[in-house]
C-alpha cells in the first residue's frame, strides 16, 4: 500500500500515523515533546479534538497529552 | 548523616513514596508538576535524609521547578539516588534513568505503579532490568505503600549501595570527544562525574554550561563539540550532536524494553478513554465542567456545609459562650476580662470558626479534583478561552488551587514553562477567591440572598475569574507585548482517589486555616476589640467614640460612593489585609454579636442588598493578603511587580464596586 504524508491534523480521530517531520515549532514545545518521546519515526495517534478549535489530544508510547492545533499542524505524519 | 535524593519523571509517585518513607507529609496530586520545590524529610529508620525533587524528564530544565531539581543534582552531592520510574511508561522514564546512571552516584531503581501497568496488560521483569542496568530494582506501589519496606531496608545502609558500573558506548566519534573533554576537565575540582559532565555538555545542557563557565574558559570544549558534530554530519550519522546522543540512548532503551517488558496483552486505557470521550467531549466537556463546579458549590454551601455550620454556630453561641460567661462570673473576673473573652475572642474567632465545615468541604472537593486526574482535563477544556486572553490553559491548575489558598497556588505556577505565562498567572492569582474570603460571602448571602446562597457565592467566584481573564488580555497586550504562549499538557490516567489520601490532603489544607484561627485571627480579634473598647476619652467607651470608629471614619468617606461609607465597614478593610477572615471577625466584634444569627440581624440594618453585593465584590478584589504578597515578592523577585499586583487590585475593586453600586442605584435597585 502506498503511503502518503499529511499534517497530523488531517488524521481521522482514532487513527495512527508515523511522524515524518516536525518543522517550525517553538523550541520549548519541541523539547517538551521530545521529553515525552515524540520525535521522527515514532507512531502517534490522534485521540480527539477539543471544543472551540481548542487543543487536540494525542497518544504516543501510551502517554496521553494535548497540544494546540496550530502546533499540531507542524507535525507531518505518514499514513500507510 | 547521609542524604538520598528521589528523582524521576513528573507524576510518577515520588512524593507518595516520600510520604511513606519519611514521617512528613507533602502535597500529592495526579498531574505533572505537583512538587515545585525540593522537600527534605528524615527517613523513618533514622538512616538519613530523604530529598524529594520536582519531577524532570531530562536533566535539561525547561521550567522553574525542573531547574530546582537539576540545580540540586549538580551543585549538591547526594550520597545515593532513588530513581522512580512509572512501569506503565517505562520507555520514556528510562531516558532519565540512563542520564542518572551516567551521573555515577549509587542508584536504586524504584519500579513504581506496577499495578497500573498490570491493569494495562504490561508485565515488567524487574530481574532483567536489574541485571542489564547493574543496579537494584525494587517493584513498588507507592500509593498504597507496597514495597516501601524493601526500599527502606536498602537505604538503611546507603553506603552499601554499590557504585554504578553502567556505561553506554556512544560510538567512536563521540567517545573520542568525551575522552578529550574529560582530559580538559581533569584539572577542575568539585565537578560531578566527568564523563557525565562531558555528555551533558555535548547535549548543550544550559545548567552544566553555566557551571563550567564559572570555573574555566569553555571555548576549547566548544571546539571539541563542534568538531565532533561536523564529523557526525559528514559521515551522515546524525545532524546534531544532541540528536546523536539521544538516538544512541533510545536504541539502547528499546532493546532493554524488548527484553524486560511483555506487552503481548497490552490493553488500551479503557476507563480513561471512556471518561475522556465524555469529559473532554468537544460540546459536552465545558458544560459538564460548569455543572461540576455548580454541584461542588451546592454541596459545600447548601447541602452539607450549611447545616453543619449551623450546628457549630449553635455550639459556640450557646454552650461555649454561656459557659465561658458563667465561668468568668464564678471566678470573679473583671468587666474588662469578661468583655475581652466573650466579645473579643469568642465573638471574633468564633465568628470565623463557624465556617470551618464549609471550608473543609471545599478543600475536600479540591483534593478530589487534584487526585482524580480531572485537573489536567480542565486545562485542556479551558485552553482555547485562555489562549484568546493571552495565557495558556495550564494556568488553570494554579487557579483552581487558588480557590483554596492563593499562596500554594502561586507556587504551583512554577510548572508553567514560559516565564511570561508564569508571571501573568502569579499577578492574576489574587483575583481567585480563596477560602478566606468565603466567610464574608456566606455571611452576606445568608442575610440577603437566603434562597440562592450557592448561586450568590458562585457568582463571586465567577466574577473573580471573569476579571482575571479580562485583565489577562489587558496585561498580556500592554505589559508583555503579546508574546504568543505555548501549551502542552500531559493527561494522566484517571484514578479513583483513595479515602486515606483525600482525608490527608484535606486535613493538610485545612490545618493552615485552623492555625490561622489560633494565631493571626486571634491576635487580630484582640487588637480590634481593644480598639473598639478604648477611645480618646478612656476605656469602655461607646463604640461610636472608640479608636476603631475614629480610624474607620477616616476611610469611610472614600467608601461612600461604593455604598458602604460607614466607619464599621471601613474598619474591617485594613485588618482584612493581614488575613481576609479577619473581616468577619471584626464585624462580629463591632456588632457585638457572638453568633451568626445576631450578626445577620445587625448587618441587614446597615447594608442593603445592593451595597452588600458591592461590599462582597470589594472584598473579593481589593488586595492580596499579606501572605500572598510575600509569596508574590518571592516568586517574581521584584518589588515592582509585587506593588503592581497590590495596586491594580485596589483600583479594580474600587471601580467594580463603584459601578455595581452607582449603576444599581440608577437602575432603581437598592
Amino acid at each position: 500500500m502506498a503511503s502518503t504524508s499529511c499534517s497530523l491534523l488531517r488524521l481521522q480521530p482514532g487513527s495512527t500515523g508515523s511522524i515524518q517531520r516536525i518543522e517550525g515549532m517553538n523550541p520549548i514545545l519541541r523539547r517538551r515533546l521530545a521529553d515525552l518521546g515524540v520525535s521522527e519515526g515514532v507512531m502517534i495517534r490522534l485521540k480527539g479534538k477539543g471544543p472551540f478549535l481548542g487543543p487536540i489530544t494525542l497518544e504516543c508510547n501510551g502517554q496521553l497529552f494535548a497540544i494546540r492545533r496550530k502546533e499540531a499542524s507542524m507535525i507531518e505524519v505518514n499514513v500507510s | 548523616m547521609s542524604s538520598i535524593a528521589l528523582v524521576g519523571n513528573p507524576n510518577t509517585g515520588k512524593t507518595s513514596l516520600f510520604n511513606t518513607l519519611t514521617s512528613s507529609y507533602e502535597y500529592v496530586g495526579n498531574w505533572a508538576g505537583v512538587t515545585v520545590e525540593k522537600k527534605i524529610g528524615s527517613l523513618k529508620n533514622g538512616a538519613g535524609k530523604l530529598i524529594d525533587l520536582p519531577g524532570i524528564y531530562s536533566l535539561h530544565p525547561l521550567s522553574r521547578d525542573e531547574g530546582v531539581a537539576t540545580q540540586y543534582l549538580i551543585e549538591e552531592s547526594p550520597e545515593a539516588l532513588i530513581n522512580i520510574v512509572d512501569a506503565s511508561q517505562l520507555e520514556r522514564n528510562l531516558l532519565l534513568t540512563l542520564q542518572l546512571l551516567e551521573y555515577g552516584k549509587p542508584t536504586v531503581l524504584g519500579l513504581n505503579m506496577i499495578d497500573v501497568a498490570k491493569a494495562r496488560g504490561i508485565a515488567v521483569n524487574h530481574e532483567v532490568l536489574q541485571s542489564r542496568l547493574g543496579i537494584t530494582v525494587l517493584p513498588l506501589i507507592a500509593r498504597s505503600g507496597k514495597g516501601s519496606g524493601q526500599v527502606l531496608s536498602v537505604l538503611e545502609k546507603a553506603s552499601a549501595i554499590p557504585q554504578v558500573t553502567f556505561r553506554l558506548d556512544y560510538g567512536e566519534l563521540a567517545e573520542q570527544a568525551i575522552a578529550s573533554i574529560e582530559t580538559e576537565l581533569k584539572s577542575i575540582s568539585g565537578l560531578p562525574n566527568l564523563r557525565w559532565v562531558a555528555l551533558q555538555l555535548m547535549e548543550q545542557n544550559p545548567v552544566v554550561l553555566e557551571l563550567l563557565k564559572k570555573r574555566m574558559d569553555i571555548s576549547r570544549l566548544m571546539v571539541i563539540c563542534d568538531r565532533c558534530q561536523s564529523a557526525l554530519q559528514s559521515s551522515k550519522q546524525a545532524l546534531t550532536l544532541p540528536q546523536w546522543i539521544r538516538s544512541i540512548r533510545m536504541d539502547y532503551i528499546r532493546s532493554l524494553c524488548t527484553a524486560a517488558m511483555d506487552t503481548t496483552l497490552l490493553k488500551p486505557h479503557n476507563l480513561t478513554e471512556r471518561l475522556d470521550s465524555i469529559l473532554t467531549h468537544r460540546f459536552l466537556g465545558l458544560p459538564l465542567f460548569i455543572f461540576f463546579m455548580y454541584a461542588m458549590f451546592k454541596t459545600t454551601f447548601d447541602w452539607v456545609g450549611g447545616p453543619l455550620s449551623d450546628l457549630v454556630d449553635g455550639l459556640i453561641s450557646g454552650p461555649i459562650s454561656n459557659g465561658a460567661s458563667s465561668l468568668l462570673q464564678t471566678v470573679g473576673a473583671s468587666g474588662f476580662t469578661h468583655a475581652l473573652i466573650v466579645d473579643g475572642i469568642i465573638g471574633g474567632v468564633g465568628g470565623v470558626v463557624v465556617f470551618i465545615p464549609q471550608i473543609f468541604i471545599l478543600f475536600l472537593m479540591i483534593s478530589f479534583l487534584e487526585d482524580s486526574g480531572y485537573m489536567a482535563r480542565v486545562c485542556l477544556l479551558m485552553d482555547s478561552t485562555m489562549e484568546r486572553m493571552g495565557l495558556n490553559g495550564k494556568a488553570f491548575i494554579p487557579f483552581i488551587i487558588g480557590f483554596g489558598c492563593n499562596v500554594p497556588a502561586i507556587m504551583a505556577a512554577r510548572s508553567i514553562e514560559q516565564p511570561k505565562d508564569r508571571m501573568l498567572t502569579t499577578l492574576l492569582m489574587p483575583l481567585m477567591s480563596c477560602s478566606a474570603r468565603l466567610p464574608v460571602y456566606l455571611l452576606f448571602a445568608a442575610v440577603f440572598f437566603p434562597a440562592q446562597q450557592a448561586t450568590a457565592v458562585l457568582a463571586m467566584y465567577v466574577l473573580g475569574v471573569v476579571f482575571a481573564l479580562i485583565l489577562c488580555k489587558l496585561f498580556s497586550k500592554h505589559l508583555f507585548k503579546n508574546e504568543s504562549s505555548v501549551f502542552i499538557i500531559e493527561l494522566p490516567p484517571y484514578r479513583m482517589p483513595q479515602l486515606k489520601t483525600l482525608g490527608r490532603s484535606t486535613w493538610e489544607k485545612g490545618k493552615g486555616f485552623l492555625r490561622k484561627a489560633g494565631t493571626i485571627i486571634l491576635a487580630g480579634s484582640v487588637i480590634i476589640w481593644l480598639m473598639s473598647y478604648a477611645g480618646p476619652s478612656g476605656l469602655n467607651v461607646d463604640m461610636d467614640h472608640s479608636f476603631l470608629a475614629k480610624f474607620g471614619g477616616l476611610i469611610a468617606p472614600l467608601l461612600h460612593p461604593l455604598g458602604f461609607g460607614t466607619w464599621q465597614a471601613g474598619s474591617t478593610l485594613v485588618p482584612g489585609f493581614l488575613a481576609k477572615e479577619v473581616v468577619v471577625s471584626t464585624m462580629n466584634i463591632i456588632y457585638h454579636a457572638p453568633d451568626a444569627a445576631g450578626l445577620e440581624g445587625q448587618i441587614s440594618q446597615v447594608f442593603t442588598p445592593l451595597s452588600s453585593v458591592s461590599f462582597m465584590a470589594f472584598i473579593l478584589l481589593y488586595i492580596p493578603c499579606l501572605a500572598t504578597v510575600g509569596v508574590i515578592r518571592k516568586e517574581t523577585a521584584s518589588w515592582k511587580w509585587t506593588f503592581f499586583s497590590m495596586g491594580y487590585s485596589l483600583v479594580l475593586a474600587y471601580l467594580v464596586s463603584l459601578v455595581i453600586f452607582q449603576g444599581g442605584s440608577l437602575l432603581g435597585l437598592s
